[in-house]
């Protein structure tokens, strides 16, 4: 397992490479400028230093060579730096990965916005993971049986309206007519007592819901498909015969059965929790990392969309193998070598 | 003994809750802007959010106000040729500081500041955004300590660019000493906390989303701002901002509400805000391009040498389509309250606002049609009019937005009325707004026959503006598209007229040589402005002072805004 | 061999409903298993052969309870076990247990040889950690694995192994009546014999009671005692193996034997197949009167007619035949 974890990560190395040269490109050559939003007001010739001031006046494959040696000498040696407090070389004067729209450093974005989006977008998750377990067994213990049918309906619901329209409805229920939760999300809370944790509780809950019944609407269905193939397995009836409980046969026999696939589902969408749920982020204001993505985007902010792009694909490829070992970890048929 | 200090303790607190102000008595301000502030040092973002709020911390020397006249704010007063602080050849004006300015940590505010200010944004190696502001300046020096002149290259008949208006902020010079040019960008803690001489000092600042503030201490007025703390959110959009404030009464005050009128007298109709307006110089307007388009052309493309357009060049085609335009309609379908059907592309200040085009504020189909007649185009057989083999047939283009597709639907739908073609397109704004060259997209290329945007000028004084359409302001290949006469429009009583102005001085002059300049453009058609744009904010009913400003930022007077009682 | 019985079977029926439709209708039934009585004794085997698709693996579950019958009686040692249901059922489980035709899919996967095998133990015994063990260990050596195989994976196992796994699974609670479904079906022919070999050295330690249900003809006279013939759903003859070998009474019954290959060349070459003509009927749609009239070379009208009683023969044989006098 050991050999395989390791032969898969030198795998990644390349396949990032040519990911990481890719997004550059794309966004090279997308027309948008990021002197584009700035009001018509500022002339032609400022807008000219502006971009040379952005090292825009230097050819492509610099850029991305400069890019690679920032994202990945300079900003992992800084992280070390701020993690154990020592200095390494010359880090006065070291280059990092620069926001043009903030003039900061794109890491420092990223980790300021990791904590609400971890908090909002990645409890929705685990909520989401909490409802959809639950409602997959029994619907599909109690196949076409009203819960199911109720259920059925639900998830396509949940699933197919999107989560501007929930997130609208439920800001129009709870915050403009009864006017009990927050309509928009306060990143500077902090919580120190049971007042302020109340609070906290109370302005995650609308984003949290919309995005768990997302989640949970396509984590159910499958987490349904996957007892319905086990529940009608042999080993079911051997259990059966052995004088089990009914409640033992499907939580201890079938449902660790069903759930190997659906944890390698659920390790493959781990990465979307950091991509940040963009539009319900967008909705309430939770500022995370999906929302910094799309300013980055309507802002021509090409160093953080590169990073963050870039930072989601390292992720991708990650979890992907993360769900390739807990697979092997859960399923012992499966043996890597 | 005890007893009465405490008594006399009760009545001191008593009395200084009622007292009328007192610095931070009035709690939190919540402020939303959807568009979150990025950094808070205007001269390396452009952007409106940044500006604003970052006027909350660092001021120009003077204001204006939101009649668009210029008050004096670090200063006391305006210098003018009339009282000597502007030289009789118009090309060096000198301010002087108030008494006992200080800054937010303490320190005196000084002339040697304001000219490092200026400094700063001429290193020409730091991209300062506002540049433009110090256009023509040679030098800024501090005479002495509250004394600072700024000397001109030319003579300049408007010398309030530097140091007049949220965009140009003086900022800290001890702060700032050592982000000069090419190392601005990585002074990140003073790029997102400036020291200023506002009425906030930041507290906290979290880059494309919040702001929080708190009252500055050393603020010049003791009795002010009202508000202990101001958190400026942003992010999201315009009409969830605007819910915030009207609706759900979670913040105080919403900025720019892009939001379709009707949804926004909604939800004010709940009751907790109101909604408000004001209008500087916004036009949306249609740029007629006087030059041919066809991508036969290739590198001629929509050039002076590419040959006059073969229908727009007709003064009657450009009327007609002006006359066939309904702005009343345009105006209630897109802006509501932040729009004005207007004939000018300069419609403030009023002193500069022209009268004699308001012919074209009604429709008249009938006239437009009659025009047409008159000048020889004949419906074909398709209904499209066509004259020597030439048929009415329009590209007309603008940026993606919703409020921008709809009036282009409208007035597509008015022009096959008259016997006019109209092919529609968008683009998304910033490729349109970007100046890329490789792109054919941009509005400088304008490889169309009709194009529509709004654009505006800073302050009050329309000379660099009005300018624009002059001769060698055409963008084309030789100057790699730069340029702002989208039109292409080239007149040499046009040019003299730009000319005469730059060396005017009296203000009533400027405004006559203005108005004949706008008068001109307007007569000749090679523009067609639909819309006086104005900005559309909203504040609660429970915060007062608000001054809805456009010739400043919007948060220009925060320190006088508080609660109602 | 006493002649106690331990099973007695009357009048079992198993019939599955079948949906149609957007609503899911019941639109009719399969009749998987009608009318089928017998009973078994105290340590004899019962063989129970046929098609597949007869109802024979129907039969065993239902006699398990695996299945809730639709109509009939099942009594163990002369207790009516049909409408036991929840912990009632579960404490009977320990007398009856069930060997399993495809020993690959009935093992979980996800659980070692040894938790498979000391379930039954954790859910029906009080038996102390070490003891489990202690019995896991016995079980492995009693079906001839390394007990040290216990903390493997059953996919670590070849298919005769893993029968042999099924197998002291099904002994781990001692029971008195063992369901063999198609135990060797799955398996290579050079383990069948192991495998069968192994029942039959248990049956002779513990007295257990079997019901092998296989289509190995030639298998289940090798084990059989007695020896039932099912058809779509019903039986058709039961007999004692010799007798039934030798001498087969029921059309059916004679056809089936006569498509076994004689070990014996020379007879092997005097063996007449009947050949029988046509499809079995589907079971959800079975034909009037005699099932098997549709084929049967010797029906007449009332085969068609009436549908044949299960009538047990002077030789002490059962029969369900018009025509066998």
């Amino acid at each position: 397992m050991l050999n395989y974890t390791i032969r898969r990560l030198l795998f990644a190395i390349p396949t990032l490479l040519v990911i990481s040269f890719i997004i550059f490109a794309i966004l090279d050559l997308a027309p948008s400028d990021p002197t584009g939003n700035l009001p018509l007001t500022i002339p032609p010739e400022v807008r000219e230093k502006i971009r040379l001031s952005l090292g825009l006046g230097e050819p492509f494959p610099i850029r991305y060579l400069k890019w690679l040696q920032q994202f990945f000498i300079n900003e992992p040696l800084n992280l070390i730096e701020q993690w154990f407090g020592v200095s390494i070389g010359d880090s006065e004067n070291r280059l990092r990965v620069q926001s043009w729209a903030t003039r900061s450093p794109v890491v420092d974005l990223i980790v300021e916005r990791m904590p609400q989006t971890l908090w909002v977008v990645g409890m929705s998750y685990v909520v989401g993971i909490l409802i959809a377990i639950p409602i997959g067994v029994i619907s599909a213990y109690k196949q076409y049986s009203v819960f199911d049918q109720v259920g059925t309906f639900i998830s396509m619901v949940g699933f197919s309206v999107p989560t501007f329209f929930t997130g609208l409805v439920m800001i129009v229920i709870f915050s403009s007519t009864l006017g009990w939760l927050p309509s928009i999300y306060d990143t500077t809370h902090k919580v120190t007592d049971l007042a302020s944790f109340w609070f906290q509780v109370k302005q995650m809950i609308m984003p949290v819901m919309v995005l768990a019944l997302f989640n949970a609407s396509q984590l159910s269905r499958f987490m349904r498909a996957s007892m319905l193939d086990n529940l009608s397995q042999d080993y079911v009836r051997t259990a059966r015969a052995k004088g089990l409980k009914e409640r033992a046969v499907l939580l201890i026999h079938v449902l660790r059965n069903s759930l190997i696939p659906v944890v390698t589902v659920i390790a493959l969408g781990i990465p979307q929790i950091f991509g940040g749920a963009i539009i319900t982020e967008q909705i309430f204001r939770v500022n995370g990392l999906g929302q910094l993505l799309i300013i980055g985007i309507q802002g021509a902010d090409i160093p953080l969309v590169q990073t963050l792009t870039f930072i989601f694909a390292v992720l991708i490829v990650l979890f992907n193998l993360v769900a390739d070992i807990v697979y092997g970890i859960l399923d012992p048929r499966i043996r890597y070598e | 003994m005890k007893k009465a200090l405490l008594c006399s303790a009760i009545t001191a607190s008593f009395f200084a809750g009622t007292a009328l102000a007192e610095r931070g008595s009035d709690g939190q301000l919540n402020i939303i802007y959807w568009q979150a502030a990025s950094i808070l040092n205007p001269y390396l973002s452009g952007g409106t959010k940044d500006i604003e709020a970052s006027s909350m911390v660092i001021e120009p020397l003077a204001h204006y106000d939101e009649k668009g006249t210029m008050v004096p704010n670090l200063v006391d007063e305006i210098p003018t040729v009339e009282n000597g602080g502007v030289s009789e050849d118009l090309k060096s004006i000198t301010w002087k500081l108030s008494e006992g300015l200080k800054w937010s940590d303490g320190s005196p505010v000084t002339a040697a500041d304001v000219a490092f200010t200026a400094d700063y944004c001429l290193h020409p190696e730091g991209g300062c955004q506002q540049a433009s502001n110090f256009t023509d300046v040679e030098s800024v020096e501090a005479i002495d300590d509250s004394t600072v002149k700024v000397n001109f290259s030319v003579a300049k008949p408007f010398p309030y660019g530097p140091f007049v208006g949220a965009q140009a902020p003086v900022i800290q010079k001890a702060q700032f000493e050592n982000c000069m040019g090419a190392k601005a960008p990585e002074c990140t803690d003073a790029n997102f906390g400036p020291i200023g001489t506002g009425p906030f000092v930041v507290t906290e600042f979290k880059a494309n989303d919040v702001v929080a503030l708190e009252a500055n201490p050393n603020f010049r007025d003791p009795a002010k701002p009202a508000f202990a703390s101001v958190v400026f959110k942003g992010g999201g959009d315009a009409a969830s901002a605007a819910r915030s404030v009207l609706e759900t009464g979670e913040f105080d005050y919403a900025w720019n509400l892009q939001v379709e009128p009707e949804i926004l007298s909604k939800m004010a109709a709940a009751g907790k805000g109101t909604v408000v307006s004001s209008f500087g110089t916004s036009v949306e307007r249609l740029m007629v391009n006087m030059t041919n388009p066809d991508p036969a052309l290739g590198d001629k493309r929509a050039t002076i040498e590419g040959g006059p357009h073969p229908f727009l060049t007709d003064p009657a085609v450009r009327t007609a389509l002006s006359k066939a335009i309904d702005r009343e309609i345009l105006v209630e379908v897109g802006y509501g309250e932040a729009g004005q059907p207007t004939c000018n592309v300069l419609p403030a200040p009023a002193i500069y606002a022209s009268t004699a085009n308001d012919a074209c504020l009604g429709q008249d189909i009938d006239a437009a049609k009659k025009l047409l007649d008159d000048a020889g185009w004949v419906p074909g057989s398709d209904g499209v009019r066509e004259k020597d083999g030439v048929r009415l047939s329009i590209l007309y283009q603008t940026s993606t937005n919703s409020v921008r597709q709809a009036t282009q639907a409208l007035v597509k739908q008015w022009w096959a009325e008259i016997g006019v073609e109209t092919e529609l397109r968008n683009i998304d704004a910033s490729v349109f707004f970007g100046g890329d060259q490789s792109s054919p997209d941009t509005f400088q290329k304008f490889f169309a026959d009709i194009e529509m945007y709004t654009n505006n000028f800073d302050g009050t004084d329309p000379e660099n503006y009005m300018a624009n359409w002059a001769c060698k302001e055409i963008p084309s290949p030789q100057n790699q598209w730069l340029g702002d006469n989208m039109p292409r429009y080239c007149n040499a009583a046009y040019d003299a007229l730009v000319a005469e102005m730059s060396t005017t001085a009296k203000l009533e002059d400027r405004a006559e040589l203005a108005k004949k300049m706008n008068d001109m453009l307007m007569q000749e058609g090679a523009m067609i402005p639909l819309i006086h744009r104005g900005g559309v904010s909203a504040h609660a009913n429970t915060l007062e002072g608000v001054r809805m400003n456009e010739w400043d930022s919007e948060l220009w007077n925060v320190a006088d805004w508080k609660r109602a009682k | 061999m006493s002649t106690e019985s331990i099973l007695r079977v009357e009048g079992l029926s198993m019939y599955f409903p079948v949906y149609q439709g957007v609503m899911r209708k019941q639109v009719g039934e399969i009749k998987a298993v009608d009318d089928v009585s017998f009973s078994i004794t105290k340590g004899e085997t019962l063989g129970l052969v046929g098609e597949s698709g007869c109802g024979k693996s129907t039969t065993g579950r239902a006699i398990l309870k695996l299945y809730e019958p639709t109509a009939g009686r099942i009594e163990l040692e002369g207790r009516d076990i049909t409408e036991l249901e929840g912990d009632e059922l579960r404490a009977i489980r320990t007398d009856m247990q069930m060997i399993f035709q495809d020993p690959q899919a009935c093992l979980n996967p996800r659980m070692t040889v040894g938790s498979i095998i000391a379930e039954p133990l954790d859910e029906h015994t009080r038996l102390k950690r070490r003891q489990k063990r202690e019995r896991v260990r016995e079980l492995l050596d009693a079906v001839g694995m390394n007990p040290d195989f216990e903390n493997r994976y059953p996919h670590e196992f070849s298919g005769g192994q893993r029968q042999r796994i099924g197998i002291a699974r099904a002994l781990a609670l001692e029971p008195k009546f063992i369901v063999c479904d198609e135990p060797i079906a799955a398996l290579d022919v050079s383990i069948q014999a192991q495998v069968v070999n192994l029942l039959e050295d248990l049956q002779n330690k513990h007295n257990l009671t079997y019901l092998f249900i296989s289509h190995d003809l030639s298998m289940v006279r090798h084990i059989a005692d007695r020896i039932a013939v099912m058809y779509l759903g019903r039986l058709v003859e039961l007999a004692p193996r010799q007798q039934l070998y030798s001498m087969p009474r029921h059309p059916y019954t004679k056809a089936l034997l006569s498509a076994v290959p004689e070990p014996d060349p020379a007879r092997e070459a005097l063996r007449e197949r009947i050949i029988l003509k046509g499809d079995v009927p589907s079971p959800a749609n079975p034909p009037s009167g005699c099932n098997f009239s549709t084929r049967c070379p010797i029906a007449e009208d009332k085969c068609r007619r009436e549908t044949p009683a299960w009538r047990e023969m002077d030789d002490g044989r059962f029969v369900a035949c018009h025509m066998v006098q």
